[in-house]
């Protein structure tokens, strides 16, 4: 048996390849483009996540466990306190200081965000070469190549050590950042408030088998870290390494004991591994990855569509042969299993240039993903994404599947033709699925659509959900959608004829589309999926454009609006220091100044923010936009406000918040317990906030420093003079004017959703390739008609025309249910998708214009492919064998 | 001889490069860069000057020692804590990441019967992971410490171990007065007017505690010996290594050696012989060195000296004595990651002219990786 599907693979299928060069090619293409969004997406989002760890790793090699305060941060004294409670245990401790700073704006840039976030990290120079990782490269932070003597160390003698610690901060950046500066001796940050002009001391040393350091690294001696920020005696946090030797699980366990114990259960830090860590990152983004997977796997599944047309198409161009193979006594199981081989084939080869593809692609998509987690959630440093062995399985695994599922049907269809097939060519044209042709299911499909749309969403984790219910609505919506908009292509003919009376190729392409064929409605469906799914799309962008127009119109009243030149993303911790912002607020021309405070805290293990400004001033002089008001004005009130707060939706969804619930929160001062006075809409920041009277919260953090401050200025002042003054007086702020910033959040919101649009375009012309190919088999399919037609006097151009009409009604009909499935699926996006996933309440909007272009488009696009493959079909011989 | 080593260890991390004013020969009360000089008659008192002397550039706290646990199961252990200041009197800040001194640390354990020799290197800045007290001793270096247990009754605490494969925990009680090395208190150790040092030895302690070799922990007695020495000297340019032999001998009494090398083969003057008798007196004596057996390196290529016949005179007898110093496994090695000097530092046995066993002792063998040349 075997050797027959052998023979038949060798002798029939390879000859129809070489034969058929061209198709086979865009096949495997088509496949590998598929299997390529989904690889390079997968490769993108876990190379964000992977950033996470690597700052410190990179230095004292991977640790056990990670103290943290809940709030705030540890002073130095913990050190001996912790040494003296593990006694002679062989532990490592690392204190480290982390921030992030950026380089300062050249004269010659806008303002805007986005420029590269560094993250500083101080630790004990010294110290770090015990690390077991150090040790074995032999190399240090002492003795590490200086910039300036590119053969390092070739100088007799070694780099005078207690100059290096006593010359002030210098730092030790990586190679990348190196090659960037270009041997310049020193590099200018911008360090909260202050551009500071930092030596280079040299390249960060690396181990052999030590992951490289991330290129944004820049490393300082702890205490000067510590200087250079202010946290003077104060530290980020402490990681622990226990030595290796005998009984390490046990002690590892010893240890967190101890210092869960120390720790107060919470109170003063809160312990975790390194691992718990990277998933924290993970969950936090979680929602976001799954959102990009889901997009990416649509792209696989319109691919899926094109394999299935195009092998179908496959079949119709031989079945001629086949028919000669089964009256030579072929079974039918034979050519099944010969055509399902051919399929797995070019399933591996598809999924191959896929995996090839998907790390091409994954080398672009790394960037706009790290950019957005950037913006959203924590600093990462990616710009590479790796390719395991794994992923590869994967890629070609996912091209051998949905080859096969593709191919299941045109496999069966293939071995149905009967032996005779060769001389009664002209019979039925295959009927297609059968359940395309039941309208009842669409119906019930669309049904449960809507009840799934109606459940809550999936809880992954503390702090995460997953609207799994919402997706799975969506899709049930694509498919019932699909086969309700097949019943279209009827109605359409039904217009086309009494419009079109009089026309030879209306007639013709109407008599096709009253009863339409399966593959009739399969484009349709197919079709209708990318145009839904586009427009929904772009109904969701629109919509969330439109509500941050209106936040950003209601919320931003002030005229100026001042933060650290260093604070370039969400992750940045970059902070005003009193003296400055209190000189800031002074200036002349000022009539009021709002002052922000923000400081990282870690709720049930998630990171948020908890935030602090004059509330009474946010009442006078803007308005937040309300999701739940407060019932009454004690939280405006400083003397009555000091257990409440104001949570963003954000934040109430994420940890299911709503107006008179309490929270605890932790402060350097204790556990503070907060009453949520009302719930106001946030969409810049998706890690949620909760917002206090900013006294109390001075006071719990002993910490005066401002995040942001804006200015509201008094009548005929003019915001652009002050702003120059400010820049000239403080070249280490950022001052953006009320317009300037209003655009510049607007840019960071496209940014954000630019690869969406990416993916968009490619669910579009994957559709349209898709029409072009079905249309090419139908035409095929009925080379005795064309051939009949053609005797008739019908010349290329009528039958092309006759194409196109029909190519433009399946078109039409797929653009028509697409736009009403937009509809349904931009309700879900906005009110579930979303809600669930971030949390934001979006205003619903309905990009018009866009919805027409991209219906005109296609329509447009789909008729003048139809054309070309009419006038490809007029010209088919009635009997040439492909 | 162990300055030697200290500072050039110290130096090839660290670079000191200070030059030395002094004029040759004369007595000199004070580095070019201020660091305190060793003074002749100079007046010790305990427990303060078991203490850090920040003043001073140089300073370590080393004590060797052979353990027996039940069984007669034997091992040899190293415990070294190095202080070296960057500036006279720096570090006295209490800064939790200081910047005036660095701490340095050796641990080693010979585990005699399997000959299985395990080290570690640590080295810290002055500040809440690493600290000497000026005060009496109690040096720290991460997990290791070295105090002095009872300020009364001398008794030393030594915490102690190699990563977390081996750890010791030991009681250290002098069995002998305290003996002050070199003339009028001052050990000299080159021709240098600033070369030499307070050289301070408790040349027999008993030993108790426990040590852990794996996840076995075990009581453990035995002998140790403890140099304090404390200096800020630059040693001579000629000067490629050295050889320092503690030799605890069975009737009660201790030999210290030190032999200077020089570049050309010879013995630099300086180098001396010390006998310890059973009261704690000293006494110097010449001797001769000759090598009987040698044992190269695998990791480093150094070529040590792995048995040494030892001839001096015993000042009770006068006689000429004879004595081999044979290592307990050759392979006793530091390679000195941290330091970047490789040096050899290991138990051995010491047999007398008729094979029969008399002692035990320490050897410590610098510079044959390579010549040091500071």
């Amino acid at each position: 048996m075997l050797a027959l599907e052998t023979l038949l693979l060798r002798r029939f299928t390879l000859r129809h390849w070489r034969l058929a060069f061209r198709q086979s090619l865009l096949l495997v293409a088509i496949l590998g483009l598929g299997v390529a969004v989904a690889v390079a997406m997968r490769l993108a989002n876990r190379a964000a996540v992977a950033s996470f760890t690597h700052f410190t790793d990179t230095l004292t090699g991977p640790s056990d466990w990670i103290i943290q305060p809940a709030a705030g941060t540890l002073p130095e004294s913990v050190l001996p306190e912790l040494r003296a409670a593990l006694g002679a245990a062989p532990v490592q401790l690392f204190p480290v200081v982390e921030t992030t700073a950026a380089r300062p704006r050249r004269a010659a840039d806008p303002a805007s965000f986005g420029r590269t976030t560094y993250t500083l990290v101080g630790v004990d120079l010294v110290a770090v070469a015990n690390a077991a990782g150090q040790q074995e490269a032999g190399g240090s932070f002492l003795t590490a190549a200086p910039l300036a003597d590119p053969r390092g160390g070739a100088t007799e003698g070694a780099p005078d050590f207690w100059r290096t610690f006593r010359a002030g901060p210098r730092v030790w950046i990586s190679r990348a950042l190196a090659a960037e500066i270009g041997g310049a001796r020193a590099i200018e940050l911008v360090v909260n408030e202050h551009i500071v002009r930092l030596p280079v001391a040299g390249v960060i040393p690396g181990g052999r088998d030590a992951p490289q350091a991330p290129d944004t690294l820049i490393v300082l001696d702890l205490p000067q870290l510590q200087q250079l920020t202010g946290k003077v005696g104060r530290l980020d946090r402490v990681e622990f390494a226990v030595e290796p030797g005998p009984g390490a699980a046990g002690r590892r366990a010893e240890l967190r004991a101890v210092l869960e114990r120390l720790g107060g259960g919470g109170a003063r830090w809160t312990v975790a591994s390194p691992a718990a860590r990277r998933e924290t990152a993970e969950t936090m983004t979680q929602a976001f990855r799954l959102n990009l997977t889901i997009l990416s796997l649509i792209a696989l599944l319109v691919g899926l569509y094109l394999i299935f047309e195009a092998l179908d198409g496959a079949v119709v161009r031989r079945r001629g042969e086949i028919a000669i193979l089964r009256s030579l006594g072929f079974t039918e199981g034979t050519v099944r299993r010969a055509w399902m081989a051919e399929a797995g084939v070019l399933g591996l080869l598809g999924g191959a240039l896929g995996v090839l593809l998907g790390w091409a692609g994954a080398q672009l998509a790394v960037r706009a993903v790290g950019h957005t987690v950037n913006a959203l959630y924590y600093a990462t440093t990616v710009d590479r994404a790796g390719l395991s062995v794994a992923d590869g399985c994967l890629g070609l695994l996912l091209g051998v599947v949905a080859s096969l599922a593709a191919g299941w049907w045109p496999a069966r269809e293939a071995a149905r033709t009967p032996p005779a097939q060769v001389l009664v060519r002209h019979g039925a044209a295959a009927a297609g699925p059968v359940l395309l042709r039941q309208a009842w299911l669409g119906a019930v499909l669309l049904a449960a659509g809507w009840v799934c749309a109606q459940l809550p969403p999936l809880r992954v984790g503390a702090g995460v959900r997953f609207p799994l219910a919402g997706y799975l609505a969506a899709l049930l919506w694509i498919f019932g959608g699909g086969i309700l908009a097949g019943f279209l292509l009827p109605a359409i003919a039904r217009v086309a004829r009494r419009w079109w009376a009089d026309s030879a190729p209306a007639r013709v392409a109407v008599s096709h589309l009253g009863a339409p064929s399966g593959r009739h409605r399969l484009a349709v469906a197919a079709l209708l999926c990318a145009v839904g799914m586009t427009a929904g799309m772009a109904i969701l962008v629109a919509s969330f454009e439109a509500t941050v127009r209106g936040w950003v119109q209601r919320s931003l009243q002030a005229d100026l609006y001042i933060s650290s030149s260093g604070a370039q993303s969400a992750s940045s911790q970059n902070r005003i220091s009193p003296a400055t912002w209190r000189a800031v607020t002074k200036q002349p021309g000022v009539a009021a100044a709002g002052v922000l405070s923000a400081f990282p805290i870690e709720l049930e293990g998630i990171p948020t923010l908890l935030t602090g400004t004059d509330l009474r001033l946010v009442r006078a002089r803007s308005s937040l936009p309300w999701v739940q008001p407060p019932r009454d004005d004690a939280i405006y009130d400083a003397t009555r406000n000091a257990g409440l707060a104001l949570a963003s939706e954000s934040f109430g969804e994420r940890f299911r918040k709503r107006r008179g619930d309490t929270v605890a929160v932790p402060t350097p001062a204790g556990w503070r317990t907060l009453t949520v006075a009302g719930v106001y809409a946030d969409y810049g920041n998706e890690r949620g906030s909760l917002l206090v009277e900013r006294s109390h919260l001075v006071e719990w953090f002993g910490d005066d420093d401002a995040a942001n401050v804006s200015l509201f200025l008094a009548p005929g002042a003019d915001a652009e003079d002050l702003r120059a003054r400010l820049l000239a007086a403080y070249p280490g702020l950022t001052v953006f004017t009320n317009a300037a910033l209003r655009t510049e959040i607007l840019r960071i919101f496209r940014q954000t959703f630019s690869i969406t649009y990416a993916l968009e375009v490619i669910g579009v012309v994957v559709a349209v390739i898709g029409l072009a190919l079905t249309l090419s088999s139908v035409l095929l399919d009925r080379r005795d008609e064309l051939t009949v037609l053609r005797t008739l006097g019908f010349d290329r151009a009528q039958i092309a025309r006759a194409t196109a009409l029909e190519g433009m009604s399946i078109a039409a009909s797929a653009v028509a249910g697409g736009l009403a499935l937009s509809l349904g699926l931009g309700w879900l996006l906005i009110h579930v998708i979303n809600k669930q996933s971030f949390g934001w309440t979006l205003g619903f909007a309905l990009p018009w214009g866009q919805l027409s272009a991209l219906g005109g488009m296609v329509v447009a696009t789909g008729g003048g492919v139809s054309y070309l493959v009419g006038r490809w079909g007029a010209d088919l011989p009635a009997d040439r064998e492909e | 001889m162990r300055q030697r080593r200290m500072r050039r260890i110290l130096s090839l991390i660290l670079a000191g490069g200070c030059g030395f004013a002094a004029p040759l020969g004369g007595q000199v009360p004070a580095t070019a860069d201020d660091f305190a000089v060793p003074q002749p008659g100079h007046h010790f008192a305990f427990p303060r000057d078991h203490g850090s002397h920040p003043d001073f550039r140089i300073e370590w706290w080393y004590v060797t020692g052979h353990l027996f646990a039940e069984g007669g199961r034997r091992f040899g252990f190293q415990a070294t804590f190095f202080r070296e200041g960057g500036a006279p009197g720096a570090g006295a800040t209490g800064a939790a990441f200081g910047d005036g001194q660095v701490y340095l640390a050796h641990m080693a354990l010979l585990d005699v019967a399997s000959g299985r020799f395990i080290y570690q290197e640590r080295l810290n800045r002055e500040g809440w992971d690493a600290r000497a007290d000026p005060a009496t001793l109690d040096v720290r270096n991460g997990n290791w410490s070295l105090r002095l247990a009872n300020p009364a009754g001398p008794r030393l605490a030594l915490i102690g171990g190699v990563r977390a494969e081996a750890a010791f925990n030991l009681s250290l009680v002098p069995l002998k007065p305290l003996v002050v090395f070199g003339e009028n208190g001052v050990s000299r150790k080159g021709a240098a007017a600033s070369a030499a040092s307070y050289y301070l030895t408790f040349s027999r302690l008993r030993a108790a505690g426990e040590l852990s070799v794996g996840d076995r922990t075990m009581p453990v007695t035995g002998e140790a010996w403890m140099d304090h020495e404390i200096s800020s000297s630059q040693l001579g340019a000629d000067q490629v290594g050295w050889d320092w032999v503690g030799l605890q001998l069975r009737d009660g009494r201790e030999i210290m050696l030190y032999r200077l090398r020089r570049a050309d083969g010879t013995m630099d003057p300086a180098s001396a012989l010390t006998w310890v008798d059973a009261a704690g007196r000293t006494r110097r004596e010449p001797f001769t060195w000759e090598v009987v057996d040698r044992w190269q390196s695998p990791a480093t290529g150094a070529d040590y000296p792995s048995r040494v016949r030892l001839t001096t005179t015993d000042p009770a007898t006068q006689a000429a004595v004879s004595l081999t110093i044979e290592p307990l496994a050759k392979n006793q090695e530091l390679s000195g990651s941290l330091g970047g000097i490789p040096y050899w530092e290991g138990a051995c046995r010491i047999r007398a002219a008729d094979g029969g066993e008399i002692g035990s002792g320490y050897l410590e063998l610098t510079g044959y990786a390579r010549p040091l040349k500071l």
